[in-house]
């Protein structure tokens, strides 16, 4: 058999479509990805690798039926298995394919600067993080990564979309474990579209201070405390808001903010928007996962709900506009993004004066319930007395419910900082007037 | 489809790493079917099947490693990737390694009765709405009910440069529930998933009617639930799924991955007694069609029973290739990876505490005042400094030896080397719960494992009066 390319295959399927009498969508994705992870100074996992992946979706009457492949090689079977998986589908919702006909945003795509690093350069990055994460005697383990990733996308359909888009960007983390009666680690993190934007230096020492920070952390007595969400650990938390302005959600009971549109849900000092693009994400693109253009939203304003976040089939039965949010079958922001306020983080913490920094959570995936909004994590912070960082605090959980503590947000930072999650987050401190704290003292 | 991957075009793949470089080679070849159905509200919301076909690459020179993927599977292209891999590992060495790949017949241990692609799709929604149904029935206060099916027919090609060249499938079959139960504006939800590396007989094997009500009790059971207390007491953990303490708080801090290089709290303790005396556990991928299960693993190693710690002394670590040349001790047959976008590591398989000689009733009339953590949510840790968390997802307390009312959002807090010292009843009702470990190496079916146990005392992160 000839092996065929791209543009056969898609002629192939849309041929298919035309003799069953349906619409059909395509969706090609072709990513290259390199990581390198070091431990202890030596390499511990080094991969260089590209895929490719072709996701049919056949639309008859209102219903969709998907298939994905990794191989051009039978056209014929991917189309089939797609059609036949409409034949179980018996949603009420009705579906539908975007024509491409709107405007798309002027978004500049990814230039591949991270391509031409030579393997040396590249594991500069973890040897220079490393060597400054060792530079305090005191540090007994770290790790150090690097990665870049270049993907680019393609949706086509039979109503006449026809759309691509190149994204990338580099990253970087760093672990540092310090001794103590028990080890004490930190972490820190830099992404970017340029080589540049990403300094290991940095990366190493921020990493190595922090660890050093928390020796001699102790718990702290159970109780509800002043506390300031640092922005990393505020990305974490604001994760839960993500389920909770999906549209989709909203119509199957599975959001708890249905039915609250234009109802003041939070602080009245919180703003939340999504955006196509920002500088300091590596996270941007014209349109969603349906072809749909994206664009700039406000989700809260001033503490008020403005709007949920739509696909087609969504924006259709709330009879809206769609938002340009799709995520494959689910619904997601581009990138989220938190309105910063006047303060910087010191003088957050005078505003603090006493209380408690978190500065890292653990177990989002587990102890966060974005239907109910209660949370309870396992958490790492500073505490702070009359405005002054005085110790580490270990041992703690954190609890409380999303749409309370959304209510108690005193102040807003300004150290925005652009995060990845589900996508995108740019995302200030905040400081949270009462959170109920668990601990061993 | 893995017939193009004859032993002569494998052993010109391996040969390229060795020539290039490396002195080990390994090759991945994946060709995987998967089907996907979601069903909210009771009705079928998405339908989808796919295929992922692909392969790896890796080479070793000493105990550095390097790893390549690609879907194109032209023979250029994989020579390419292969070259690659051996450039990347430094050193030309032109001297070349001889090999001869022994294809290994598998003494296959997890039989399949009804593969996966031929059961028809409208027969497996069935057994969906049938969950569905019996989680909706259960209470009124149940809101929503997502039903979800997951299975996949997986076939591998597994070579290396030490001669192992052997095929394996592995079929998985999983049914996961979520119930959400709503009063006076509260919402809470409840899960259940089980799975097995069996085909569909496995949704005949459970009853798929009570495992839709399991999801919907906790959800509804929790609606009405005050906040956990917060701070330090007694817990007993039930069964099953309450076995994610071990997985979490000791057996990813036993896993080659973060023992080789000294960052486990674990590492250098072999020997010694670092559990309480009345704790036993094991790994064990040999157990026929468990969640967790596989002949051999994605490395080609046939996989074993493991024992991690007997009477409380630590007697092993699960070990991959790479982590068996950095520590000097043989692989125990732990490599998995999620599929071939993924370098293999040391991963659990099916990891539980044995047995020990409690009534579970007797452990809980043994505590005046605690926490009783019936079924356990999904949890985290960070090996390096064995700080665990994991979310109690159903909760009661207990009282003067009674489970007297439900509590919820409760969740474990502690360091693995503290707690399993602080075990001090162990229950004889041992049993497996299913779950995904996400680690370097993706997200890969495990089974957690326990019987009842009280641990002395835990940090509860709840709310404050």
């Amino acid at each position: 058999m000839r092996p065929i390319n791209f543009e056969e295959f898609k002629e192939k399927i849309f041929v298919l479509a035309k003799e069953k009498g349906v619409e059909v969508q395509i969706s090609y994705s072709k990513s290259r990805n390199f990581q390198v992870r070091y431990q202890n100074g030596e390499m511990d996992q080094y991969t260089d690798a590209g895929k490719f992946r072709i996701n049919v979706q056949v639309l008859k009457d209102g219903k969709i039926g998907m298939s994905y492949t990794e191989t051009l090689d039978n056209p014929e079977k991917v189309f089939i298995d797609a059609y036949e998986n409409i034949s179980i589908v018996d949603t009420e919702d009705i579906e539908y394919f975007y024509d491409g006909k709107g405007t798309y945003p002027n978004i500049e795509p990814y230039n591949g600067a991270f391509e031409t690093l030579s393997v040396k350069e590249r594991l500069n990055y973890v040897e220079i993080a490393h060597r400054k994460v060792r530079e305090d005697e005191r540090i007994i383990n770290d790790m150090a990564v690097y990665g870049d990733q270049m993907s680019e996308s393609k949706i086509v359909n039979t109503l006449g979309l026809d759309v691509s888009f190149v994204s990338g960007g580099g990253f970087m983390y760093a672990m540092a474990v310090a001794k103590d009666v028990s080890p004490r680690s930190a972490f820190e993190f830099a992404i970017g579209k340029k080589p540049e934007e990403i300094n290991p230096t940095h990366v190493g020492e921020r990493a190595k201070d922090e660890a050093i920070t928390l020796i001699g952390s102790k718990s702290v007595k159970s109780g509800k405390y002043r506390v300031i969400l640092r922005n990393d650990v505020f990305s974490d938390i604001l994760g839960m808001l993500v389920s909770m302005i999906n549209a989709d959600n909203a119509h199957k009971n599975l959001s708890p903010l249905k039915g609250k549109i234009g109802e003041k849900i939070a602080s009245e000092k919180f703003t939340v928007k999504d955006l196509p693009i920002h500088n300091l994400s590596i996270v941007a693109t014209p349109f969603d996962s349906q072809g749909v253009p994206t664009k700039e939203k406000v989700i809260i304003e001033n503490g008020v709900f403005k709007t949920f976040l739509h696909n087609l089939k969504t924006a259709k039965k709330d009879n809206v506009e769609p938002t340009g949010n799709a995520y494959g079958t689910s619904i997601a922001p581009i990138n989220l993004y938190v309105e910063p306020g006047e303060k910087n983080f010191e003088e957050l913490l005078e505003t603090l004066d006493n209380g408690i920094v978190i500065i890292e959570v653990e177990g989002m995936h587990s102890g966060a319930n974005p239907i109910s909004g209660n949370f309870s994590l396992g958490a790492k912070g500073l505490k702070v007395e009359n405005g002054k960082i005085v110790h580490g605090v270990e041992q703690i959980t954190i609890s409380g419910n999303f749409l309370e503590i959304m209510h108690k947000i005193e102040e807003v930072g300004n150290d925005l900082r652009g995060f990845i999650g589900m996508n995108g987050m740019i995302v200030p401190s905040v400081l949270i007037s009462e959170l109920d704290i668990a601990g061993n003292a | 489809m893995l017939d193009r991957f004859d032993k002569v075009f494998v052993e010109e793949i391996l040969g390229t790493v060795l020539k290039y470089g490396g002195d080990f080679a390994e090759v991945f070849v994946e060709d995987r079917f998967s089907t996907n159905i979601s069903l909210k509200n009771g009705k079928v919301e998405n339908a989808q099947t796919g295929r992922m076909f692909g392969i790896g690459i890796r080479g070793f020179l000493g105990d550095k490693a390097i790893y390549a993927y690609t879907n194109d599977l032209s023979k250029e292209s994989v020579l390419t990737v292969a070259k690659r891999v051996g450039e990347a590992l430094g050193e030309v060495k032109l001297s070349g390694t001889s090999f001869d790949l022994r294809k290994k017949e598998l003494n296959n241990r997890h039989f399949i009765l009804l593969k996966p692609e031929e059961v028809r799709k409208d027969i497996k929604v069935g057994y969906m709405k049938r969950a569905y149904e019996a989680a909706k029935n259960y209470s009124s206060l149940i809101a929503q009910v997502v039903v979800n099916y997951w299975d996949y027919n997986q076939n591998v090609l597994i070579a290396n440069s030490e001669g192992v060249y052997v095929t394996d499938n592995r079929v998985r079959t999983r049914l996961m529930i979520n119930a959400v139960a709503m009063k006076d504006g509260q919402m809470e939800s409840g899960f259940y998933g089980p799975g097995a590396a069996m085909g569909f007989e496995f949704l005949d094997k459970i009853d798929v009617e009570q495992a839709g009500i399991r999801a919907a009790r906790i959800a509804a059971r929790m609606v009405d639930a005050e906040p956990a207390p917060a701070g330090k007491m007694t817990v007993v953990i039930s069964n099953e799924f309450g076995g994610v303490i071990f997985h979490e708080a000791v057996g990813h801090a036993l896993e080659a991955s973060s023992v080789a290089r000294g960052m486990s709290v674990f590492a250098g303790k072999l020997g010694q007694q670092v559990a309480a005396e009345c704790v036993s556990a094991v790994d064990d991928a040999t157990i026929p069609n468990a969640w967790g299960s596989a002949n051999v693993d994605d490395e080609g190693t046939p996989t074993q029973r493991i024992v991690l710690i007997e009477k409380g002394i630590l007697k092993g670590y699960m070990i991959d290739k790479l982590g068996s040349r950095r520590m000097g001790m043989p692989s125990t047959g732990s490599g998995r990876r999620q599929d071939y976008t993924f370098a293999p590591t040391s991963r659990m398989s099916n990891t539980f505490i044995l047995p020990g000689d409690y009534h579970p009733e007797e452990i809980i009339a043994s505590v005046d005042y605690g926490l009783y953590a019936k079924t356990m949510g999904g949890g985290s840790v960070n090996p390096a400094t064995g700080e665990f968390n994991f979310a109690v997802n159903e909760g009661y307390l207990i009282e003067k030896g009674k489970i007297t009312r439900p509590v919820k959002g409760a969740t474990l807090i502690g360091k693995g080397y503290e707690i399993i010292q602080k075990i001090e009843m162990v229950g004889n009702d041992v049993a497996r719960g299913q779950g995904m470990c996400g680690s370097y190496s993706g997200s890969i079916p495990a089974d957690v494992g326990q019987p009842t146990i009280k641990v002395r005392e835990i940090i509860v992160g709840g709310r404050n009066k």
